[in-house]
């Protein structure tokens, strides 16, 4: 029954592309009762597969010592949980959304495909294979970016593609040596390259462990190769956008802590120049990410350039390499993924019933939509990182592996650097909430009256928002199993 | 089997060719089916003897002790010969539809066919001097082509291939007499002719030498600087440039390198030297330099062109890491990029055929309209760009692989450029591919009402192609397995 | 078989009474007699050669009964009469080929003087191949001269007469220079057979007497032949005299008369002065330096030519460029190729020339490029035979020109001091070749529509059956080199 870990991955891929190639349906119904069951059932599949399943699995060879191989681990596992749930979600949200879209066949093609491309991802069970759909997962996540078809979003699809092919292929450059040089390419706790090799080779093997780093970093939206994320995020339908921000960048963390903890080893790494200026890195991203999403006039792209900041609170949490660090930033993916979708989800509904993307027009907005705002607020308390959501627990776990953590500076720099974007964070979320409660004297209410969107869009918007609530109070469920894994690679 | 067969291959097509201008057809369709059924026999012969390989050579002529026109069928002629009749039956179905909208396909058909046989003159060479013979003849085969359309452009481009591939032949004949005189054998032998003792002029002047070799075959492979031709060619009608200009002429310039490098000199000869390290940063330039070049071109084909610039340094890249596992990258890049290059030209080509357009930004909105064509371009841009699962990533894997290996830091470097020029690949080819799929979101379809599909001729070959790609890319082993006994001279 | 040995003789005898004979008859009986003579020279040559080579010696025949050192002798093993009938061959095609232009360029009172011309120069040509006196040679060598001279005035318009002039003046220099070193020769050796005169010459180099005198001797002689062959930079001459003649005559002067005279240098240098000698002399480098630069220059000025019968001449003085670098090398391999370039770039240059004048003939008379456009679909044979041609220049396998390019690089390989020089030199006037030859042949071939009337083979046959014999002629040299290096190696064996 190992081949059932294959199936989540490959029923929605071969569901999309029967949509991609099938005629327009006469009715929209239809389209969407089909694209509903596919992800529910993948859904049930994905999360049957990801307790059930415990062995590997290899589905051909690429060349002979290349196999294409899945194996669900906890990481894995994990990650593939936080994918379902969202893109389940959001999927539904998008039933409404996409109304006002043109091309709906077609995005809810790309929009399967991808999902069953992530579940790859997240299924990986060796570098190639997660190569493979770390490809895969750019190239067909582009459509949904570019959907508009504006000569603006067609631009910010190119920017995104090529950026991440940059990033892929500067990973691929290291992927060669991990070949070469490694044992296996299998994710094994503590890496995979004998240790005499490593010191053998040790500047070569930093060299490229960095290139693999900023690599992936790039889908994380990492500085300085993460000018394409304001750009793409925002351009793209509220769901994608939401799916692109709060998921796919998770693709290149995922890729990260595979390459670091599992194949290269913290051991290696653990106080050389790549961990400073990783950490460096990550600093400056989650500093400057905070910091333009605070300038950001547009909606959209501030919740973009928040993404950018906020990614980078999970590489610090792992670039510090201590397991409460690693704790914190594992929760904060699946805090971060469910109240970025959620916050681009309430961006996507006040654009799909009012068309405001900016955020001075918002003012007053709680009297015509007060369910989607406060469901806004929430979230953003979460992200600001107020007790008792998620936010809060990741970012205090983050900030005491830091301060464990006992590398010079950094230690303290560090939560330093994150209680400030924690401010600035608060800074450019919660005004929109001030001001569409309390728009002031004088304004005229009248032209949100009655803009609260239907059940598809509030639906899931209520679910995310009880997600950040449920895991800030009961965080004890993920980070002791988060802590056996970090220990268990370290 | 026979070894006079050896000859007999390259024979056929030459007289067969020679005569079809001659021949008074009464009906095209007669033409087409005596040249298809030519061209299918004669590659059937090939596999038959690829399977069956003769051990002897066959010896044309002999001139003085050494010198003769040999034909003999080894592991990497092997290799060659058989990509070669694989892919011409397609070419010519293909360029049977094509050549509809050109004039004088008669005189066209000869040559097209003529190089089929000279192209496998090469492969099947013995040695040294009937490779060179059929190198030159393959110039000369093949100029007509490109001048085919005798407008003023495809005459300016033929005289700048003539000039080029001419002059390269010329560097490559002092590499020639080099071998004749200093080899102790004249038939060709993997890890090298050279005769030690023999070299009274010091090492310098034979790595000299064959870096001038290097260059001057190098030239038909289209190396920096002397690629120029190969955009300008582009001229020709698209079987050629798909064929020729991407498969049969300018592989028999890295086919002839690797005779040179791994049957002639000697990979360890050359390893470790200044030689090796120029070549490989000309190399890497012309790997960079093709790409960059390829993002600047707006026209299809010539895009395509740069593209094969690169790739084909991509190629020469593996030929002078200068180990057995660099010859298999070379191979192997060989092989894949044939069909992913002739799988993009002859897309381009369907476009230009169906609808007269020829730039990339008269490209937005295909998608829809020619969906079989797009489909396949698409699959041959991933498939360019290296992306796992279709073939090119195995050629690039291979490289890589034979990099590291070699412990050449320069091939580290060598590395980074594969990965560099994939990045652009992935620039010049998806910009094409998007504005196909995804215009503007104002753009009226109407105004490419048009623009359709082509008919089963040219969607065959395509098709195969494709499946080509996927089928190699999904399932390396034996071939890889293949190249590494040609390598290994096990094979 | 003895009789043979008279054949050398009376070749030359035959051709000078027929050029006597002509001057008596009317244009077409000269035509006539002079074609059959020329038929029955090349006839005796090859039983001459044939004999000779079964017989692998070579023979002298004493003129007048007075033996040496005072009589005058003919020495002639098989390489000189393979190069008297390789003479004759292509002498009765290059008259074929131009026959109908010199009927028409050729007051038809004159035409007659014209083939006395011939028959002197065939006559000229003979005696320098054969003679074993050096002042023989001399003689013979202002005969040639004068035969050249009218061979390229005959068609009497200003360019030809101002043409002449210059070849003339320019072939005076050389033969005084090489008068004057026949002299000194004299004078140090008080002989004037070869034989006699290589014996004193070795004795003299022995002793170390009058080692400036002879190398002076030396330079004077190949000084002298060097301007009567046209090396670079002795060419000015050449391009008004070849290209401005009729075609007949540029094909046999280029082909035949600078050939002969370079035919002549080789015997001085091995029967006279001693190939030791030559190569301890110095005059070895400078002879390699000419060359390598000829080859260069003078593809450089074809480039540039826009005249088609100019460009021709001009790729004659890259490939008596060639020839002389061949000398340079010093070995007998060097030699060997040149030899063979003799052969080979005769052949195909009067090949091209013959051919090119088929061209201009349907482009309305024009050489100029510009109106050469497309002619090779208005003369098929003639543009086909000038692709040959080309294709011969440029090195391309099959083709004669390939194999003398061959032999050039092997001989090059067994010097290590003039190794690259040769090899580079080689590749780039390759490409030089290249550029102007393929360059015609691309614009012959591109389609134009023309004012110009066409020709079909069947309007003049006799012009298109003397083209295929030229491509025949061509593709022999250049399949079947074998057995032709191998006459050349044992005739200059013979030599020595």
């Amino acid at each position: 029954m190992d081949y059932m870990l294959l199936l989540p991955v490959f029923l929605p891929i071969l569901a999309g592309i029967v949509l991609l190639l099938k005629k327009e349906y006469q009715e929209r119904k239809s389209l969407l009762s089909y694209v509903g069951i596919v992800l529910v059932v993948t859904g049930i599949l994905a999360v049957y597969a990801m307790f059930s399943v415990t062995e590997g699995v290899t589905l051909f060879y690429l060349t002979k010592t290349l196999p294409v191989y899945f194996k669900a681990d906890m990481l894995g596992r994990f990650f593939a949980l936080v994918v379902t749930i969202v893109w389940i979600l959001a999927g539904f949200f998008s039933f409404e959304y996409m109304k006002h879209e043109k091309n709906e066949k077609r995005y809810f093609g790309f929009y399967l495909i991808t999902y069953g491309v992530l579940l790859g991802l997240d299924f990986a069970g060796n570098l190639v294979t997660l190569y493979l759909f770390y490809e895969m997962m750019t190239l067909l996540s582009m459509p949904l970016v570019l959907h508009t078809q504006t000569r603006e979003s067609v631009m910010a699809g190119l920017k995104y593609l090529f950026y991440s092919f940059a990033g892929a292929y500067m990973a691929l450059f290291g992927i060669y040596f991990v070949y070469k040089h490694g044992t296996t390419l299998e994710f094994t706790a503590g890496g995979v390259i004998d240790a005499a090799v490593l010191q053998e080779n040790g500047v070569l093997f930093l060299v490229v462990t960095m290139l693999m780093l900023i690599g992936f970093g790039v889908k994380a939206g990492m500085f300085p190769m993460h000018a394409w994320l304001p750009t793409a995020h925002p351009v793209a339908p509220g769901p994608a956008s939401a799916v692109l921000s709060g998921i796919i960048v998770k693709g290149g963390v995922l890729a990260i802590i595979r390459v670091v903890y599992q194949i290269i080893g913290v051991d290696f790494l653990r106080g050389t120049w790549v961990q400073a200026a990783w950490m460096v890195l990550t600093l400056i991203t989650v500093f400057m990410g905070s910091l333009l999403a605070f300038g950001e006039p547009v909606l959209k792209k501030r919740l973009a350039y928040s993404t950018v900041s906020q990614l980078s609170y999970i590489l610090f949490g792992l670039s510090v390499m201590e397991p409460q660090a690693m704790t914190g930033s594992l929760l904060h993916v699946a805090a971060h993924a469910f109240i970025k979708v959620a916050l681009f989800l309430c961006a996507g509904a006040i654009i799909y019933r009012t068309g405001c993307t900016r955020v001075e027009e918002l003012k007053g907005i709680g009297k015509g939509m007060p369910i989607t705002l406060w469901c806004y607020t929430i979230v953003s308390l979460g992200l600001i990182g107020i007790p008792p959501t998620s936010g809060f627990v990741s970012k205090w776990h983050l900030a005491m592996g830091a301060l464990s953590a006992e590398i010079p500076v950094f230690s303290w720099l560090g939560p330093v650097i994150l209680l400030v974007s924690a401010l600035l964070t608060a800074g450019y979320l919660l005004p929109i909430t001030m001001q569409g409660f309390f728009p002031g004297e004088g304004f005229d209410a009248s032209k949100f009256e009655k803009k609260e969107p239907n059940g598809y869009m509030l639906v899931p918007l209520v679910i995310f928002a009880a997600l950040t609530i449920v895991i800030g109070v009961m965080p004890n469920v993920l980070t002791d199993v988060f802590m056996i894994f970090a220990n268990g690679v370290m | 089997m026979n070894a006079f067969l050896l000859f007999l291959v390259v024979l056929i097509p030459c007289i067969g060719g020679a005569l079809t201008p001659v021949i008074p057809w009464k009906k095209r369709t007669h033409m087409m089916i005596y040249l298809e059924g030519l061209v299918i026999v004669n590659s059937i012969l090939v596999w038959m003897l690829l399977f069956n390989r003769p051990e002897d050579i066959f010896t044309l002529v002999n001139f003085t002790g050494d010198l003769k026109i040999a034909f003999q069928l080894d592991g990497l002629g092997s290799v060659f010969a058989g990509l070669v009749s694989f892919l011409w039956p397609f070419a010519t179905l293909y360029s049977f539809e094509y050549m509809t909208k050109e004039h004088h396909e008669k005189v066209f058909f000869m040559f097209y066919t003529m190089t089929y046989g000279v192209t496998l003159g090469i492969s099947l060479s013995d040695n040294m001097l009937t490779m060179y013979c059929f190198y030159e003849l393959l110039t000369l085969v093949t100029l007509p082509l490109v001048m085919h359309t005798l407008t003023r452009e495809a005459i300016l481009a033929s005289r700048k291939y003539l000039y080029y591939s001419i002059g390269g032949a010329a560097f490559a004949f002092i590499g020639m007499i080099f071998i004749i005189i200093y080899g102790e054998n004249a038939d060709f032998v993997l890890g090298g002719i050279l005769n030690g003792a023999a070299m009274g002029a010091g090492k310098d002047i034979f790595l000299l030498v064959y870096v001038f070799a290097f260059f001057g075959f190098g030239v038909k492979a289209a190396l920096c600087p002397f690629h120029s031709w190969l955009p300008q060619a582009g001229v020709a009608p698209t079987p050629v440039t798909a064929l020729l200009h991407a498969v049969a002429v300018v592989k028999s310039g890295a086919f002839a390198i690797m005779r040179l490098t791994y049957y002639c000199f000697g990979a360890d000869f050359v390893r470790g030297t200044w030689a090796q390290y120029l070549l490989m940063a000309v190399i890497l330039f012309t790997i960079v330099y093709g790409c960059s070049m390829a993002v600047k071109e707006t026209h299809i084909k010539r895009r395509l062109a740069y593209s094969t610039v690169s790739n084909l340094s991509y190629i020469l890249f593996g030929v002078v890491i200068m180990t057995p596992a660099g010859l298999v990258g070379a191979l192997s890049h060989m092989v894949f990029h044939a069909f992913m290059k002739i799988c993009s030209f002859f897309c381009a080509g369907a476009i230009m055929h169906q609808t007269e357009r020829h730039y990339v930004h008269q490209l937005d909105g295909f998608g829809r309209k020619m969906p079989k064509v797009f489909a396949i371009f698409t699959v041959s841009a991933l498939a360019l760009m290296g992306v796992p699962g279709l073939c090119g990533f195995i050629s690039k894997w291979n490289l890589a692989e034979a990099a590291i290996e070699s412990g050449n830091v320069l091939a580290y470097f060598g590395i980074g450029a594969l990965l560099v020029s994939a990045l652009l690949t992935a620039i010049y080819m998806l910009t094409m591919v998007i504005r196909a799929y995804f215009p503007r979101a104002d753009f009226d379809y109407e105004t490419i009402s048009d623009v359709r599909d082509p008919n089963w001729m040219m969607l065959l070959p395509l098709a195969v192609f494709v499946v080509g790609m996927v089928v190699f890319g999904l399932y390396s082993a034996p071939i890889t397995d293949l190249f590494t006994a040609v390598a290994q001279g096990s094979f | 078989m003895d009789i043979i040995r008279n054949f050398p003789c009376l070749s030359i005898l035959l051709s000078m009474f027929t050029a006597i004979i002509c001057s008596a008859l009317k244009g077409k009986g000269a035509r006539r007699l002079s074609t059959l003579v020329v038929g029955i020279v090349g006839i005796l040559s090859a039983a001459t050669l044939f004999f000779t080579m079964t017989t692998g010696e070579h023979y002298v025949y004493v003129m007048g009964h007075f033996p040496a050192p005072f009589g005058n002798e003919i020495r002639f093993g098989c390489l000189e009469a393979g190069m008297a009938l390789f003479f004759c061959v292509i002498m009765l095609l290059s008259l074929f080929g131009g026959r109908h232009k010199i009927q028409m360029e050729i007051d038809l009172h004159k035409e007659n003087l014209y083939y006395i011309m011939v028959d002197l120069l065939l006559s000229s040509l003979l005696a320098l191949v054969y003679t074993n006196d050096i002042f023989t040679a001399y003689v013979f060598v202002e005969i040639n001269t004068i035969a050249a001279c009218g061979l390229i005035m005959i068609t009497e318009h200003g360019r030809t007469i101002e043409a002449a002039t210059r070849y003339m003046i320019m072939s005076l220099l050389g033969s005084g220079l090489f008068l004057i070193g026949i002299c000194l020769l004299y004078d140090m050796t008080g002989h004037l057979l070869m034989s006699n005169i290589h014996e004193s010459i070795q004795a003299i180099v022995a002793d170390g007497t009058y080692t400036i005198p002879v190398l002076v001797t030396i330079a004077l002689i190949v000084v002298g032949i060097a301007i009567k062959s046209a090396l670079f930079p002795f060419h000015a001459w050449l391009p008004d005299a070849y290209g401005y003649s009729t075609v007949s005559s540029a094909a046999m002067l280029s082909s035949l008369v600078s050939k002969g005279y370079i035919f002549l240098l080789i015997k001085l240098i091995y029967r006279v002065i001693g190939f030791d000698i030559f190569l301890e002399s110095k005059i070895i480098n400078v002879l390699f330096v000419f060359g390598l630069a000829g080859m260069i220059m003078g593809s450089v000025n074809a480039i540039k030519e826009n005249d088609i019968r100019r460009m021709i001449s001009y790729s004659s003085v890259a490939q008596i460029g060639y020839i002389y670098m061949g000398f340079g090398l010093g070995t007998s391999a060097g030699v060997v190729a040149s030899v063979f370039h003799i052969l080979s770039h005769a052949a195909t240059k009067s090949l091209l020339f013959v051919a090119g004048v088929g061209l201009t003939d349907v482009s309305g008379g024009h050489k100029n490029f510009e109106k050469l456009t497309g002619a090779a679909y208005r003369n098929k044979m003639a543009g086909v035979a000038f692709t040959v041609g080309s294709l011969s220049m440029v090195g391309i396998p099959v083709f004669a020109g390939f194999v003398s390019k061959l032999l050039f690089a092997q001989a090059a390989v067994q010097n290590h001091s003039k190794l690259l020089p040769t090899l580079i030199v080689l590749a780039i006037s390759t490409v030089l070749n290249a550029i102007y030859f393929m360059k015609t042949v691309i614009r012959i071939y591109t389609p134009v529509h023309s004012k110009y009337a066409s020709v079909s083979v069947k309007e003049n046959p006799v012009y298109a059956v003397t083209l295929i014999c030229f491509i025949v002629l061509n593709i022999v040299l250049g399949m079947c080199s074998e057995p032709i290096t191998d006459w050349i190696i044992k005739g200059l064996s013979l030599f020595a």
